[in-house]
């Protein structure tokens, strides 16, 4: 599935955010929530911005593979009516949901430079993702990556899919990959079990395995929690120096 | 003491279902004491009765430490504004003029003194009561008799403060309805509560601290009360701010059949459908759950921001 050969590191920095609606602050309420995660989020959405990147990706799963205009933004008025709809001026289409919100996350860091959105189809097997993240990462020469996807969403009694026995194990066991670096059991992740454990992250986990090659990036978890029964991951790539990668502590 | 030689509801020229021209305003701020609140704030005017024999828990807040105790609960439970009151709406016993300012005037000065910038109102329909409560501190002059002493207003424009009117039928302060009747219930408190703005404005009221009530079961049987509730958009169509007390009443009870302890459910239903016709200012005696009501009307209505949500969110 490699390319034709390209030059080292083309993704220079890469983060993981997860995509509930909650991160928009407009939805929410009064009340101040989730504020560690909100600040872990963007954390590392400041961390890809002073990378500097020639490009800004932002990859999140959605019912179809697809690139989006990038200057979309999310529908808000489709969770909340009350908000009105804030996209009739502009004219583009309201953005599936973890681009909504990574593109959200770009704008309250302050990018205003390139940004390219891309979809991956919820049903994608494992090698169109990671093909797909290779072609991302070739696509310019220093880019980043923003990856929205969310653990499992059955992690108790009280979580949106009830309780599954098999979901700690199952988020513990990507958490582990990711705080090792190791991409490679990222990409190995069964697509059958995290669609059961409503684990909608897995294909853009796997888009980020492909696109973060074989080198193992060093890795730092900023948040993982699941405050209301999903797992929430937000962590940080930076690429290894000339392909010389091992993991990072966390 | 026969006051209908001064006082008394008096000859009112034929207005028409909305009062005299310019009896109307715009919609918007709504002043009271120090502070300013926009069309969507729905506000909560706890009451607190200086009696002993008020129809609610007769005598709760009779002693002022207990009244004192109620106005510090009613603050934490969100109430915006407190009317504090001397004399009993039923018939009973006389309470002098000096009688009811012992009961009204000094607690005023205790709960200015205690709460510099909340909203007290008291319900009076005396001049020299209400002359006095404005110098130890009062913001809002309640005259639920429906302009019985036509110097209530004077007084609330000399001492710059805001002023509610009323609707009774004519009533004479605490007398009890009588097989009142009218052609059109709703025209009739219109035309009188515009009347009362009007010559507020006139006599020098600040506009903007005006309030109109159209006094559920003052002059009033339980159907009219009833038909008043449902027709309450005429009265907010207007502009000015309305101002609803409805809390436990007998329209309510006889509605229900409920005992006075029995009718914080009906009071909450009406008190949400006068919120959702635009009504502004509810009295009540249950501040909590009044709050509560109207803070989920606002929401409703989308003036209201929910403290938390999260469902189908995470």
């Amino acid at each position: 599935m490699h390319g034709p050969a390209r030059g080292p590191a083309v993704i220079i920095r890469a983060a993981l955010c997860p995509c509930p609606p909650l991160l928009a602050r407009e939805l929410t309420g009064r009340d101040p929530i989730v504020s560690g995660l909100r600040e872990a989020c963007a954390e590392a959405a400041a961390r890809l911005v002073a990378a500097d990147p020639d490009i800004l990706i932002v990859v999140g799963p959605a019912p179809e593979t697809a690139g989006w205009d990038s200057a979309s933004r999310l529908d808000l008025s489709a969770f909340a009516p009350a908000l009105g709809a804030t996209l009739e001026a502009s004219g583009t289409p309201g953005l599936p949901l973890s681009l909504g919100l990574g593109v959200l996350l770009l704008d309250q860091a302050g990018y205003s430079g390139p940004r390219f959105l891309q979809a991956v189809g919820e049903q994608e097997p494992v090698g169109r993702c990671t093909e797909l993240g290779d072609k991302l990462a070739a696509s310019a020469a220093r880019a980043a990556l923003l990856v929205m996807g969310d653990g499992s969403a059955r992690r108790s009694p009280t979580a949106p899919g009830h309780l599954d026995e098999r979901a700690a194990p199952f988020d513990a066991r990507v958490e582990r990959a990711i705080r090792a670096g190791d991409l490679a059991a990222l990409a190995a992740v069964d697509a059958t079990l995290a669609r059961d454990l409503m684990a909608t992250g897995r294909p853009a986990w796997q888009v980020l395995a492909g696109a973060m090659g074989a080198e193992r990036p060093m890795t730092e978890i900023l948040y993982a929690d699941d405050p209301f029964g999903v797992a929430y991951l937000v962590a940080d790539f930076e690429a290894a120096p000339n392909g010389a990668g091992q993991a990072g502590a966390s | 003491m026969d006051d209908r030689a001064t006082c008394g509801p008096g000859p009112l020229d034929s207005l028409g279902p909305l009062g005299p021209p310019g009896a109307q305003r715009e919609p918007g701020i709504l002043r009271l004491g120090r502070q300013e609140f926009p069309a969507g704030r729905l506000l909560v005017m706890a009451i607190i009765n200086r009696t002993p024999d008020s129809f609610y828990r007769p005598g709760i807040t009779w002693h002022e430490t207990a009244a004192m105790e109620r106005v510090h609960t009613v603050v934490a439970e969100g109430a915006d504004i407190v009317d504090i009151g001397g004399v009993p709406a039923k018939p009973g016993t006389e309470v002098t003029v000096d009688e009811e300012s012992d009961r009204t005037i000094p607690f005023v000065e205790a709960v200015r003194e205690a709460y510099p910038d909340l909203v007290i109102s008291v319900d009076t329909w005396r001049h020299e009561v209400g002359r006095a409560a404005c110098a130890a501190g009062a913001d809002l002059l309640n005259d639920t008799w429906s302009g019985w002493d036509p110097k209530l207003a004077e007084v609330a424009a000399e001492c710059g403060v805001g002023l509610v009117c009323s609707h009774t039928g004519g009533q004479h302060p605490r007398t009890r309805v009588f097989r009142r009747a009218y052609a059109d219930v709703m025209a009739d408190v219109l035309d009188r509560t515009l009347t009362l703005a009007q010559r507020a404005v006139q006599a020098g009221v600040d506009p903007s601290r005006i309030l109109i009530d159209p006094a559920h079961d003052f002059g009033k049987n339980t159907w009219h009360s009833l038909e008043i509730s449902r027709r309450l958009a005429d009265m907010t169509a207007t502009g000015w701010p309305v101002l609803v007390s409805v809390s436990n009443k007998d329209f309510v009870g006889e509605t229900l059949g409920a005992g006075v302890d029995d009718r914080l459910a009906g009071t909450l239903a009406v008190t949400s459908v006068a919120a959702w016709l635009g009504a502004r200012v509810f009295r009540a005696h249950h501040v909590e759950q009044t709050r509560q009501a109207l803070d989920m009307v606002a929401a409703v209505k989308g003036d209201f921001r929910p403290a938390r949500v999260l469902k189908g969110l995470v």
